[in-house]
């Protein structure tokens, strides 16, 4: 899209080569009616100086034709003037017409009749002087002077004719241009006229629809401004508020800052305690882990002997497996004597007695060989729980050698731990020492951006007032854009 | 658990009972005044035994099988020297199978012995002969039980071995007698 310069310009530039068309135009018919001026005013001077001459042989031939008759010198006046005037005017003429070779054809013609005039006007005037009448008389009556006039007369006249239709050829070229001339100012003035006024009406046109449609923008930007500057004033107040609320949060901070310090060193403290009572604890712990040590080995023990307990009682039940088919083969041949007791009839009587309390000493024997089977294998479930017991107690004392050596490691990462929490503390209560004065460097940064909102407040409530003045031009924009099309 | 004291007292007890069996004198009347008998137990059911109307008690004894027309006869086992045909007392009672192994035997008889096979042997049993009494032998069942005793509050039926003696007679008769035919 063209700027309005650049609109203007081509206006202005398109008016400007009109004017210089037509100017140029005007210039050149000028200039050629100036130089057909100069060529009718020369024809002018050349006809004078034809008519001059002639003008001048007449005086001359006045003169003489007086003297001649009176003899007085005065009449001789106006013949001096002729034949003094008539070289320097001939001379004139030849320079006068040196672009026209007719013209100086004809002048070489009439320079010898001038010549052949002139010497008779001076031979008739030098005889009258002598007083010779007669020969005068004779000299005029002769004709030859009336023929060199005439012939004079008619080669000047001809050059008088054409000097006259030059000139009226000059007369008719200045006619001819300077129409031309007219018509050129007066179309070229009516077209430049119509040009400007078209360029000036769509130049108008399109500036107003330009400057309307910017205007136009202008007063929505100018509107956009004014809710953007509430908003900047609404969010600086907010940001005055914050920045209020931030100060004492700050302040707080800063009171905690100091109170971490303040733990800090307190920590810095207890973590060294803390470290010695890991020290002394982590003898403890070795002395710990070598009683466990001791307890293991006594445990191991314990497992042998119980296995070899298992061992021997699995041996007793094997001998009272013995023992119990002693008592009941015991118990069979008991029953087997009462039956050849009974068989033996009066006789086997006091045998079958002794065979019973056989028999009765063998039941006895089957019965404690249970007994012992039971207590052997209450013994038996006895050692093997107590085996596995002692199994899971020396598994436990094993976890429990690897807890108290996890321990003791334990410690003394605990223990270097402790020392770099101790210092870790220390960088603590450094770093929150900093951390206050910097705390303060930002509370007092705090205060200025307060102040910075503020002055943005005031700054934002100046922008309304500019976009407000500004929607105002705008709208005068628009009337004195309007005003015109409306009108 | 027993403690020990009860076994040391246990043991106390059995010393004095010996001491005074030993003691007391010898009386043979205490003997005739009770019954002698063999608990045992036949299919899970409790039976005795009478003492004297055997003539020996063995365990665990080989039993050598042989084809039999009786189906009762379960073989033939080697008993002091010499062959006893061994047959199952649950198959003579009227049982259709034993349940367990019969590892217990009793002979019979004198001229031909013959082995009545159990499965459990429970113990020796002396019951006063007031305890023992006689059935109603209406029961065809139980035609071979003709007593029974009451011991350790459980009443046994008495299996008469002389009946079954008998009745084992009568089967090889009639298998002799079958085979004749």
């Amino acid at each position: 899209m063209w700027t309005f310069g650049r609109k203007i310009a081509a206006g202005f530039a398109l008016a400007f080569l009109l004017l210089l068309g037509i100017g140029g135009v005007a210039y050149r018919s000028i200039t050629s009616l100036r130089n057909t001026s100069q060529l009718i005013a020369h024809t002018y001077i050349v006809l004078e100086h034809v008519t001059g001459v002639l003008s001048l042989l007449k005086d001359a031939e006045t003169g003489q034709r007086g003297y001649v008759i009176t003899g007085d010198e005065a009449f001789l006046e106006p013949y001096q003037t002729g034949i003094a005037g008539v070289p320097a005017v001939i001379k004139d003429l030849r320079q006068l017409t040196t672009d026209n070779p007719h013209q100086q054809k004809r002048i070489d013609e009439a320079e010898p009749l001038i010549a052949a005039k002139l010497a008779e006007l001076k031979l008739t005037i030098d005889l009258r002087r002598k007083n010779n009448l007669e020969e005068t008389t004779k000299i005029v009556r002769g004709g030859d002077g009336k023929k060199i006039m005439d012939d004079l007369r008619r080669i000047l006249d001809q050059m008088d004719r054409e000097e006259r239709e030059l000139l009226k050829q000059r007369v008719d070229e200045v006619e001819a241009v300077a129409s031309g001339a007219k018509s050129t100012i007066i179309f070229g003035t009516g077209f430049c006229l119509l040009f400007v006024t078209a360029a000036g009406f769509f130049i108008t046109r399109s500036l107003s629809g330009q400057i309307g449609a910017a205007v136009q923008h202008v007063q929505s930007s100018s509107a956009e401004l004014q809710s953007a500057a509430n908003q900047q004033a609404s969010g600086a107040k907010e940001s005055s508020t914050a920045m209020t609320e931030i100060n004492t949060t700050i302040s707080e901070l800063m009171a905690t800052s100091r109170q971490i310090a303040e733990s800090a060193q307190r920590v810095a403290h207890v973590a060294e305690e803390t470290s010695s009572a890991a020290r002394a604890g982590d003898h403890t712990v070795q002395k710990t882990q070598e009683s466990v040590s001791g307890i293991k080995r006594q445990v191991d023990l314990i497992v042998m002997h119980m296995l070899d307990l298992g061992k021997k009682s699995q041996q007793i039940g094997g001998i009272l497996e013995i023992i119990n088919e002693l008592a009941e083969q015991t118990n069979i041949l008991a029953i087997n004597a009462t039956i050849e007791a009974f068989g033996a009839g009066d006789a086997g009587k006091r045998f079958a007695v002794v065979a019973d309390e056989i028999r009765k000493l063998a039941d006895r024997v089957g019965g404690s060989t249970k007994e012992i089977r039971v207590l052997i294998e209450e013994i038996r479930a006895a050692v093997n729980t107590t085996v596995m017991a002692t199994e899971g107690g020396s598994k436990a004392v094993d976890l429990g050698a690897r807890q108290f050596a996890e321990v003791t490691a334990a410690l003394k990462q605990i223990t270097e731990l402790l020392g770099t929490t101790t210092e870790a503390a220390r960088e603590i209560e450094l770093s929150t020492k900093q951390q206050a004065t910097a705390v303060a460097q930002v509370n007092e940064a705090v205060s200025d951006v307060a102040k910075a909102s503020k002055e943005t407040e005031v700054s934002a409530n100046q922008t309304l007032q500019t976009a407000g003045q500004l929607a105002g031009l705008s709208r005068e924009l628009t009337r004195l854009i309007q005003a015109p099309a409306n009108g | 658990m027993s403690e020990p004291s009860a076994i040391a007292s246990t043991a106390a007890e059995l010393r004095n009972a010996f001491d005074r069996t030993r003691a007391i004198p010898f009386s043979t009347q205490a003997v005739e005044q009770v019954e002698s008998l063999l608990s045992i137990r036949v299919s899970g059911d409790p039976y005795a035994i009478r003492v004297g109307e055997i003539s020996g008690l063995a365990s665990d004894r080989k039993v050598v099988a042989f084809p039999s027309s009786i189906p009762e006869l379960l073989g033939v086992a080697g008993i002091r020297g010499g062959l006893v045909s061994v047959y199952s007392l649950a198959a003579l009672l009227g049982y259709t199978r034993e349940a367990d192994q019969a590892r217990w035997l009793v002979l019979c008889g004198t001229e031909e012995p013959v082995g009545l096979a159990f499965s459990d042997f429970e113990g020796y049993l002396r019951v006063p002969l007031t305890h023992v009494y006689a059935t109603d032998q209406g029961n065809a069942a139980h035609a071979h039980v003709k007593h029974v005793v009451r011991a350790a509050e459980l009443v046994r039926a008495v299996v008469s071995i002389p009946d079954m003696v008998e009745l084992i007679k009568r089967r090889c008769e009639k298998s002799r007698v079958s085979k004749e035919q």
